[in-house]
C-alpha cells in the first residue's frame, strides 16, 4: 500500500474583499498535482513562496477539501474518510502561532495528547520523552507566551509526534530554530524514517532536503516542475559548472549583463552579510571567468571559485525555467515536466 | 507497511468501558485545560472584577432603580439578577471556548483530532456551567446579606438546582454562539448583543407581562427565563415548580443540540472555504 497518493489535486481559494462593493478573487493555489509516496519514504516538497506547498499538505492532512482530484493516505480517502486519515497522521507547521500561549508547554502537550488519543497511561512518559527530544525539558512548566520563536517551533514538533503517527507532514519544521537544534531535528527526522515513519517535508533549506529526502518534488505556480531523487535533480544541471564570485554591490543590471554572455545559463545574487555571492551557471568546461568578470565591471569582487552544482543550483535552475516558461500564465499539469521522474519513483522506495 | 505495526487503529478496538472512560477524560481533563487556555478572565483581578463585582453592582443598580420606580419589589430584581449574573461567564465563555482558537491559530491543530466532537466541545462548556453557578451563588448571597432579604432554608436545595439548570442552559447557548466563531470573524459582537437580549427578554429586570407579545415569545425560548421565574417562586416560599426547571433544561438541551449541529456544519464548511487561518 502507498502511504500517500495524490491524483490531479487542485485547490482554488475564493476570497472576498470590500464590504459595500464586494469583489471575489480566485486564487488557483494548486493546479493539478499527481504524486505518490511509498510507505517509509521521506519525500520532500520544495518550491518558492506561494507555490502551493502548504495548500497541498493541508489537502492531504484533511484540513482542506480539494477543489477537484483525489488523495489517499494509507488507503483512506482524505475527503470522504477524514477521521481514519487523522488517526494515522501527524502535522507540524512552521511559525509562532498555533499554540496556547496561556498554557505551559506541558499543558499544551497534555491537551493535545487527549485530542490525539494518546493512551492516558502512556501520556506522562511520552510527553517526557518528547520534551527531552526537542530540548525543552526543564522549561516545560513555563507559559508558552514567554517562549522564543525556536522554542515554540520545538514544541510544535513535539506535538506532532505525540501519537507516534505513521505518516508525518512537516511543513517548514526547522524555521526559526538554531543550527544545533536544526541538526538535532534532522537527526530526529532521519531516525523516524529509519523507524518506518513516512515523512512529507517542505523546507526552504536545500542542504536539509538534500541530506534527508529520498525523493523531491519541486513545485512552482501550483504544478510539479520536477520530481526525482536529489541526485537525479542535480543531474539536470550536471552538464553545467558553477562559478561563484564574491562581490560587493552587484545589481540587477550586472546580472542581466552576465546572462547575456554566451555559455551562461543563469545568474543570481545572494546576500551573505555585507558581501554578495554571485552564482553563475555556465556550460560545463567553458572557461568564462574573464567574460563574467568583465560583465561585473565597476563592482568590487573578491574570491572566485568554480564548483560542482548542488541541489540548490538545480532547484534554482528548475524554478527559473518555470518562470521563463510562463511568467504570467502558468501551464497546466499536462505540460509540466513532472514526467521526468516516473522511473525515479520506484528505484528509491524504501 | 514494511517494518512496524501501526500503534493506532490496531486490530482490537477498545471496548465500551475504555471508550467511555476516555470520552470522560476528554470532557473533564480536556475541558479544564481548555478553560485555562481560552478563557480571558481567569486571572484573579479579571475574575473578581468582571465576574463577581460587576454582576453584583448591576443587581444593586436594578434594585435601587426598581425601588425608585415602584415597578417591582427587591425580591424580583434580586433573584432575577442572581440568575442572569451567570450569563457573563456562560455566554462569553462559550464564545471564547471556540472563537479564541482563532486568536491563537490553534483551530487546525484541534480539528486534526480524530476524536468525537461532542465530548470535545461539551467538555469545553462544562467549566462555564460551574463558573456560572459560582457567580450566581455569590451574587445571591452577597445581595441577600447587603439588602437583608431572607430566603427560607428549605428552598435552598431547589434554588441550587434551578441555578445549575440556568448556568447549564446558558453555557449551551454560549457554545452555540461560539460555533459561529468557526465561520465568522467577529462573533464577540454577537455575544455582546446576546447578553443585552438576555437582560431584556428573560424577565430578569423587566417584568415579562409588560413586554409585547413577540418579545415574550422570544423570551420563552431563551435560557434563564424559566429559571428566573422558578427561582422567584422558590424564594418566596412557593415551593419548587417542576415545570419551570424542566422547561429550562429543555431550552438548554435545544441549544446544546443546535451547538453540535452548527459546530459540525461549520467544521465541514471550513474545509471547503479555508476559513480556519483567517483572523
Ligand atoms: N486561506 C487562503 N485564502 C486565500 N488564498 C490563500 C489562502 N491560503 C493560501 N492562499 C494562496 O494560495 C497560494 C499558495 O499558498 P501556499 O500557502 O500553499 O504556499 P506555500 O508553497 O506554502 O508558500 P510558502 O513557502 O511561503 O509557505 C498563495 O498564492 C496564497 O496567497
Ligand atoms: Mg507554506
Amino acid at each position: 500500500m502507498l502511504a500517500i497518493e495524490a491524483k490531479n489535486l487542485r485547490r482554488t481559494y475564493t476570497s472576498r474583499t470590500g464590504f459595500l462593493r464586494p469583489r471575489r478573487t480566485e486564487t488557483e493555489a494548486v493546479r493539478g498535482i499527481t504524486f505518490e509516496v511509498a510507505c517509509g519514504e521521506l519525500f520532500g516538497l520544495l518550491g518558492p513562496n506561494g507555490a502551493g506547498k502548504t495548500t497541498t499538505i493541508k489537502m492531504l492532512n484533511t484540513l482542506l477539501l480539494p477543489t477537484s482530484g483525489t488523495a489517499r493516505v494509507l488507503g483512506h480517502d482524505v475527503a470522504s474518510d477524514p477521521v481514519a486519515v487523522r488517526r494515522r497522521i501527524g502535522y507540524v507547521f512552521g511559525g509562532d502561532r498555533g499554540l496556547y500561549d496561556r498554557l505551559s508547554a506541558l499543558d499544551n502537550l497534555r491537551y493535545f495528547a487527549e485530542l490525539y488519543g494518546v493512551e492516558p497511561r502512556d501520556q506522562k512518559r511520552r510527553i517526557g520523552e518528547l520534551l527531552d527530544l526537542v530540548g525543552l525539558a526543564g522549561r516545560e512548566k513555563e507559559r508558552v507566551e514567554g517562549y522564543s520563536r525556536g522554542m515554540r517551533q520545538r514544541l510544535h514538533i513535539a506535538r506532532g509526534l505525540l501519537h507516534r503517527p505513521d505518516v508525518l507532514f512537516l511543513d517548514e519544521p526547522s524555521i526559526g530554530v538554531d543550527p544545533v537544534a536544526a541538526r538535532d531535528l534532522r537527526r530526529t527526522v532521519a531516525d523516524l524514517r529509519a523507524g518506518g515513519t513516512t515523512v512529507l517535508l517542505t523546507t526552504h533549506y536545500m542542504a536539509e532536503a538534500d541530506e534527508l529526502c529520498d525523493r523531491i518534488a519541486v513545485i512552482a505556480g501550483g504544478t510539479i516542475r520536477a520530481l526525482g531523487t536529489p541526485d537525479r535533480l542535480k543531474s539536470r544541471v550536471q552538464e553545467r559548472g558553477i562559478l561563484e564570485i564574491e562581490a560587493y554591490g552587484a545589481g540587477e543590471e550586472h546580472l542581466e549583463r552576465i546572462r547575456g554572455v554566451s555559455g551562461v545559463h543563469g545568474a543570481a545574487a545572494e546576500e551573505r552579510g555585507s558581501r554578495q555571492a554571485v552564482i553563475v551557471q555556465t556550460e560545463r568546461g567553458a572557461d568564462l571567468h574573464g567574460q563574467v568578470l568583465a560583465a561585473l565591471d565597476g563592482v568590487r569582487v573578491g574570491r572566485v571559485v568554480t564548483r560542482e552544482p548542488t541541489l540548490e543550483d538545480a532547484y534554482i535552475a528548475i524554478v527559473e525555467e518555470a518562470d521563463a516558461l510562463a511568467p504570467t500564465d502558468v501551464p497546466g499539469p499536462t505540460d509540466a515536466p513532472a514526467s521526468t521522474d516516473a522511473s525515479g519513483s520506484t528505484e528509491v522506495a524504501a | 507497511m514494511p517494518t512496524r505495526t501501526p500503534h493506532t487503529d490496531s486490530g482490537s478496538a477498545p471496548g465500551p468501558y475504555r471508550r467511555t472512560v476516555s470520552a470522560l477524560r476528554l470532557v473533564v481533563v480536556g475541558g479544564a485545560l481548555s478553560y485555562r487556555a481560552l478563557f480571558n478572565w481567569t486571572t484573579p483581578p479579571m475574575f473578581i472584577g468582571t465576574l463577581l463585582v460587576g454582576p453584583l453592582l448591576q443587581l444593586l443598580f436594578f434594585v435601587f432603580l426598581g425601588r425608585q420606580l415602584h415597578v417591582a419589589d427587591d425580591r424580583f430584581y434580586l433573584l432575577g439578577n442572581a440568575v442572569v449574573s451567570a450569563s457573563t461567564a456562560c455566554v462569553y465563555g462559550g464564545t471564547m471556548a471556540v472563537a479564541n482558537e482563532r486568536r491563537y491559530g490553534t483551530l487546525g491543530a484541534v480539528l486534526l483530532s480524530p476524536r468525537n466532537r461532542a465530548p470535545l466541545w461539551f467538555g469545553r462548556a462544562i467549566p462555564y456551567v460551574l463558573n456560572g453557578l459560582v457567580i450566581s451563588v455569590f451574587t445571591l448571597s452577597a445581595a441577600c446579606l447587603l439588602l437583608g432579604l431572607r430566603i427560607p432554608v428549605e428552598a435552598l436545595p431547589g434554588l441550587g438546582a434551578v441555578l445549575l439548570a440556568a448556568a447549564a442552559g446558558c453555557s449551551a447557548f454560549g457554545l452555540a454562539l461560539g460555533a459561529l466563531g468557526l465561520r465568522f470573524r467577529d462573533v464577540f459582537l454577537v455575544s455582546n448583543v446576546a447578553s443585552s437580549v438576555l437582560l431584556l427578554l428573560t424577565g430578569a429586570n423587566v417584568p415579562r407581562e409588560t413586554l409585547p407579545a413577540w418579545m415574550r415569545a422570544l423570551g420563552d425560548v431563551l435560557p434563564l427565563t424559566h429559571a428566573a421565574d422558578a427561582a422567584r417562586q422558590l424564594s418566596a416560599g412557593g415551593g419548587l415548580d417542576g415545570r419551570g426547571i424542566v422547561a429550562e433544561l429543555l431550552t438548554g438541551a435545544g441549544y446544546a443540540l443546535l451547538a453540535v449541529v452548527l459546530l459540525a456544519l461549520f467544521e465541514r464548511g471550513s474545509r471547503r472555504r479555508a476559513t480556519l487561518d483567517v483572523m
